[in-house]
């Protein structure tokens, strides 16, 4: 009886004990496997002391793949406290090396912390310091890879590439911008070390750092290069407050260059006023555009009926009166009898106060803010300004006059530009952008692209654009644009002058000078927009200061794009004082005689002694300098 | 006979595991401490030698002896556990001056005791079965003697030997032959007991419940516990390999002693754990058929005592290790690096293998 009794609790025990067995097991489970991934991470956390390695920002290229932002490999210092055993040694000898002084070395040797950066002394060491630190072979003196940005071109493009700071952030232009993209995840050596800080046997763990992705830009560089080559030109010759000159392809909104003065070297970032740094002017300077908003106005007037460039005449005294105002041409005595297109030609202000009020300021306005006027251009940039337009109840007669021929409102370069793309392109507002795409340098995936975007279309018909670039060929081989033509090319433009506001108030003798340019005039692959403010010691005109400049860059593009030469434009009308082009025509396979005759008033050298011509220099049909000396090959 | 084989394979297993173990465990403290890597090894590696000596003694003795001279022993025990409290005398370590240093050896009275309370209390329930439900006749004197040994070790203190001392007399109670509604009283007198403490001063419930959550104070009461969880946790199935624990590299304060199945865990995972609760599973369950069989009721309530001790010191400190009770500074049984603990566990087994050669 008792003996039953208790062998039955003895049951009860045994399977109390079992249970508690299973549930010790459970718990055991429970925490070796679904609780495995947290554990594990938390105690290698407490195990590993991780030492940084920097991962390489993405390249910043061109859009042939040049690239415009890199990076070089520097070293960095980084100490485990616990580990180094001598620490006076260490500290002096370091301090020593880095050329510190002790004191300042001893901060971060003698810290108690698991990990430290040697900041900023230790930082971007050159092989050869780096080299005399790892010959010492002290425990706990770790030396890493640091990866440092790196811009090659120095100043080009320096406003929209913007730099990177001290641990390799973007902070300006587009290393801001495409920060994400680009700065890629840093990875990490992992040591394991004891309760104590002393490194264990255990081997390191690597983790590779991922570099970041690469971005290709729209812009040309041998493009930007010429820019910039002329920019610091017009700084050398005429000093003035800025300039910028912006190239843009008008069909697909891409930008090829964007470059202005004063500029920066992103290298060395920390030497520039933030001003400089932070304002790039294509996008953020605002200013009344003068003569080169009159393309504008044209556009608007062909589209809507208003005018006959041939056929319709207007009488230019030197100024006209509105409302009570007098306001006057640009040339004293005026332009006298002229067509329109003369109007065009000579930038004559009076004819486009009239055709301001044929259109009539809700027509005029409307086209205004059609081509992206007063509003930003949303270009893949940061820092980009509105620009300011009359409010349309305030428009007076006077306003609407002004307006006409672009003054009295106030534009971006980057929205001047657009918009003459638009009208030159057959009537398509396009967005402009210079990302061209972003790349894993990896895979050679893309990740991202920017195609053409249509932000309005047919704002002007296909004829009106065909008309409006006749005229604005027409005052590059006739008018106030003639600094500009390239010969064997056909190029279009417009000048500016544009009187600068201050305060109200108009000040004298200190204008914006521009031009803006395209090429081919029929059809058009790009256009420039050159912009000089209050350059010193020269005639304050846009055709004399910025035409020639804009030249000098079609003239690149034209060789950089190998553009086909085309001698069917409009022949340039010269002026007594300069020097003629004319066409040379094409001799080869002609006889001997035939050719001399052909030749005539050119001087004529000869290369062998057959009777027919199997080549000459320069090519033929093209235009070359009045009496200038051909070379003929003879067989 | 099988259960004989059983438990003697059971447990040189788990000494053997226990010597290997604490070598790995060990060596790098003893290496920083002493000098010596095979230190905690060779000291335990003597202890585990002598044991086996006396394993042989008590295994052949006459149990009938131990059962005339227990009350002898208990007396002892008890002018052992006074003497241990007197300062000079008793050695103080980690916080509790329950040692005799011997050497450099340290003797736990509180060990003698916990085995002297069993063999008494197993020859006071064979000799008062009739009693045992009356309260007072029964149950009284017996509880009285178990609260002196208890109020004894507590003011040395130490709360975990005094903890299994009274949960394997109050086990073999169970046993014995007593009503189930002494321990239903019993058990809601406690609860009461605890909830007027609570009541009274209310951190004491965050105290309990604080090894719940050990990461709420991470430097302080929860610091082993988390130590001994990144030790566990990495472990994962199959454990990092033999010799690989990283915790033992001065995380894991004294890896070699209470939380030396935490390191078992990462080295060997999960299936490391299994063998081990397998093996005290065994022994537990290999005695109690040796008890429910025998039927000398002085045997009978003696080798229940003495598995249950053992089972229910293994579990607490299983339990203590894997977060699953407060710390309470017990040793595994067989394992854990300690001399007075292996040598009385061992003691504990040839006692029940004395017995387990009554069955035929």
């Amino acid at each position: 009886m008792v003996i039953k009794q208790i062998n039955n609790r003895i049951k009860v025990v045994l399977l109390i004990i079992f249970v508690i067995s299973m549930i010790l097991i459970i718990k055991v489970f429970y925490i070796e496997v679904f609780s495995y991934q947290k554990l594990h991470k938390l105690a290698n956390d407490l195990w590993s002391r991780n030492l940084p390695i920097t991962a390489d920002r993405g390249l910043i290229m061109d859009r042939n793949g040049k690239v415009l932002a890199g990076n070089i490999t520097k070293t960095t210092l980084v100490l485990i406290p616990n580990q180094i055993k001598n620490k006076e040694e260490v500290t002096k000898n370091l301090a020593r090396i880095l050329d510190v002084s002790y004191d300042e070395m001893k901060k971060h040797v003698f810290k108690n912390t698991s990990i430290e950066r040697v900041h900023p002394d230790g930082r971007r060491l050159d092989f050869t310091v780096a080299d005399q630190i790892n010959s010492l072979n002290y425990d706990g003196v770790y030396l890493l890879k640091e990866s440092v940005r790196n811009y090659p071109y120095n100043n080009l493009l320096s406003h929209v590439l913007g730099f990177t700071g001290i641990d390799n952030q973007g902070l300006s232009g587009l290393e801001l911008l495409y920060d994400d993209y680009l700065k890629g995840v840093d990875g990490s050596i992992k040591y394991y070390s004891d309760g104590k800080g002393a490194r264990l046997t255990h081997p390191e763990v690597y983790n590779e750092p991922v570099n970041g992705m690469n971005l290709y830009l729209t812009i040309d560089i041998d493009i930007q290069a010429s820019i910039e080559r002329e920019l610091d030109n017009v700084i050398a010759k005429y000093n003035p407050e800025h300039a910028l000159i912006i190239v843009e392809d008008p069909n697909t909104g891409e930008i090829l260059g964007m470059a202005s003065r004063p500029n920066f070297n992103p290298n060395y970032y920390q030497n520039y006023k933030s001003e400089v740094i932070n304002r790039n002017l294509p996008i953020w300077m605002t200013f009344e555009p003068g003569s080169t908003f009159k393309i504008i106005t044209l556009a608007a007037a062909i589209e809507e009926g208003k005018v006959n460039l041939f056929e319709d005449h207007y009488y230019d005294t030197g100024s006209i009166r509105v409302a009570n105002a007098k306001i006057k041409c640009w040339k004293p005595g005026g332009h006298g009898y002229e067509s329109f297109l003369n109007v065009v030609e000579n930038s004559c202000n009076p004819g486009f106060v009239v055709l301001g009020e044929r259109l009539g300021k809700e027509t005029l306005f409307r086209y205004i803010n059609a081509f992206g006027f007063g509003s930003k251009t949303n270009i893949d940039l940061n820092g980009e300004e509105d620009g300011i337009l009359f409010n349309l109840d305030k428009v007076g007669p006077v306003e609407l006059a002004t307006t006409a021929f672009g003054q009295g409102i106030s534009v971006t370069p980057i929205q001047q530009i657009n918009a003459v793309s638009a009208v030159i392109n057959g009537g398509n507002l396009l967005k402009p952008y210079v990302i061209k795409m972003v790349v894993d340098p990896v895979s050679n995936n893309i990740l991202y692209e920017n195609k053409k975007t249509l932000i309005k279309d047919h704002i002007i018909s296909e004829n009106t654009s065909k008309l409006v670039k006749f005229a604005l060929e027409s005052v590059v081989a006739n008018g106030t644009g003639r600094n500009a033509y390239l010969e064997n090319y056909r190029v279009g433009g417009k000048t500016g002058t544009a009187q600068k506001v201050e305060n109200g108030h108009y000040l004298y003798g200190n204008y914006i000078l521009s031009f803006m340019g395209f090429m081919p005039a029929d059809k058009p692959e790009v256009v420039v927009y050159v912009a000089i403010d209050n350059p010193k010691g020269v005639i304050q005109y846009g055709g004399t200061v910025s035409a020639p400049v804009a030249k000098n860059v079609l003239q690149d593009i034209a060789s950089i794009l190998k553009m086909d030469k085309d001698i069917s434009g409009m022949p340039k009308v010269y002026n007594w004082y300069e020097s003629k082009y004319v066409i040379l025509p094409d001799v080869t396979g002609l006889s001997k005689d035939e050719a001399l005759k052909k030749l005539k008033g050119f001087s004529i050298s000869y290369v062998g002694s057959g009777s027919s011509i199997i080549n000459q220099n320069p090519v033929g049909n093209s235009y070359v300098l009045e009496g200038s000396n051909v070379k003929l090959m003879l067989n | 006979m099988k259960e004989k084989q059983l438990i003697i394979f059971s447990f040189l297993s788990l000494s053997i595991i226990g010597l290997v173990m604490i070598y790995s465990s060990s060596y790098i403290w003893a290496l920083y401490k002493y000098n010596n890597q095979y230190k905690f090894l060779f000291n335990q590696l003597i202890f585990f030698i002598l044991g086996l000596f006396l394993l042989l003694i008590v295994y052949k003795m006459d149990l009938n002896i131990i059962k005339r001279y227990s009350n002898h022993l208990l007396i002892l025990a008890i002018i052992l556990l006074g003497l241990v409290l007197i300062p000079g005398v008793g050695i103080v370590r980690n916080g509790s001056r329950s040692w005799f240093g011997i050497a450099s050896f340290g003797i736990q009275p509180s060990e003698l005791a916990k085995l002297a309370l069993i063999i008494y209390t197993a020859k006071y329930l064979s000799l008062n079965y009739s009693v045992m439900k009356n309260i007072k006749k029964g149950l009284i004197p017996i509880l009285i003697v178990i609260f002196l040994f208890f109020g004894l070790i507590m003011l040395e203190p130490d709360f975990g030997s005094g903890f299994i001392l009274v949960a394997s007399i109050i086990g073999m109670l169970f046993i014995g032959n007593t009503r189930l509604s002494f321990f239903t009283y019993s058990a809601l007198f406690g609860m009461l007991g605890i909830s007027g403490l609570v009541l009274v001063a209310p951190y004491r419930m965050a105290r309990i419940i604080s090894f719940l959550n050990p990461w709420s104070d991470p430097l302080g009461t929860g610091f082993q516990i988390i130590q001994s969880l990144y030790a566990i946790g990495p472990g994962g199935l199959f454990g990092q390999g033999f010799m690989n624990s990283i915790q033992k590299h001065f995380y894991l304060p004294e890896p070699q002693t209470d939380f030396i199945f935490a390191i078992i865990a990462e080295e060997f995972g999960f299936v490391g754990i299994l063998v081990i609760v397998s093996l005290f599973f065994i022994i537990f369950y290999a005695a109690m058929r040796i008890a429910f069989k025998e039927h000398d009721l002085f045997k009978k309530y003696l080798v229940f005592g003495l598995a249950f001790n053992i089972i229910f010191q293994a579990f607490l400190n299983l339990g203590v290790v894997i977060g699953l009770l407060p710390v309470t500074g017990v040793t595994l049984p067989f394992i854990s690096y300690g001399g007075s603990s292996l040598i009385i566990s061992i003691l504990e087994i040839g006692l029940i293998l004395n017995i387990s050669c009554d069955l035929k």
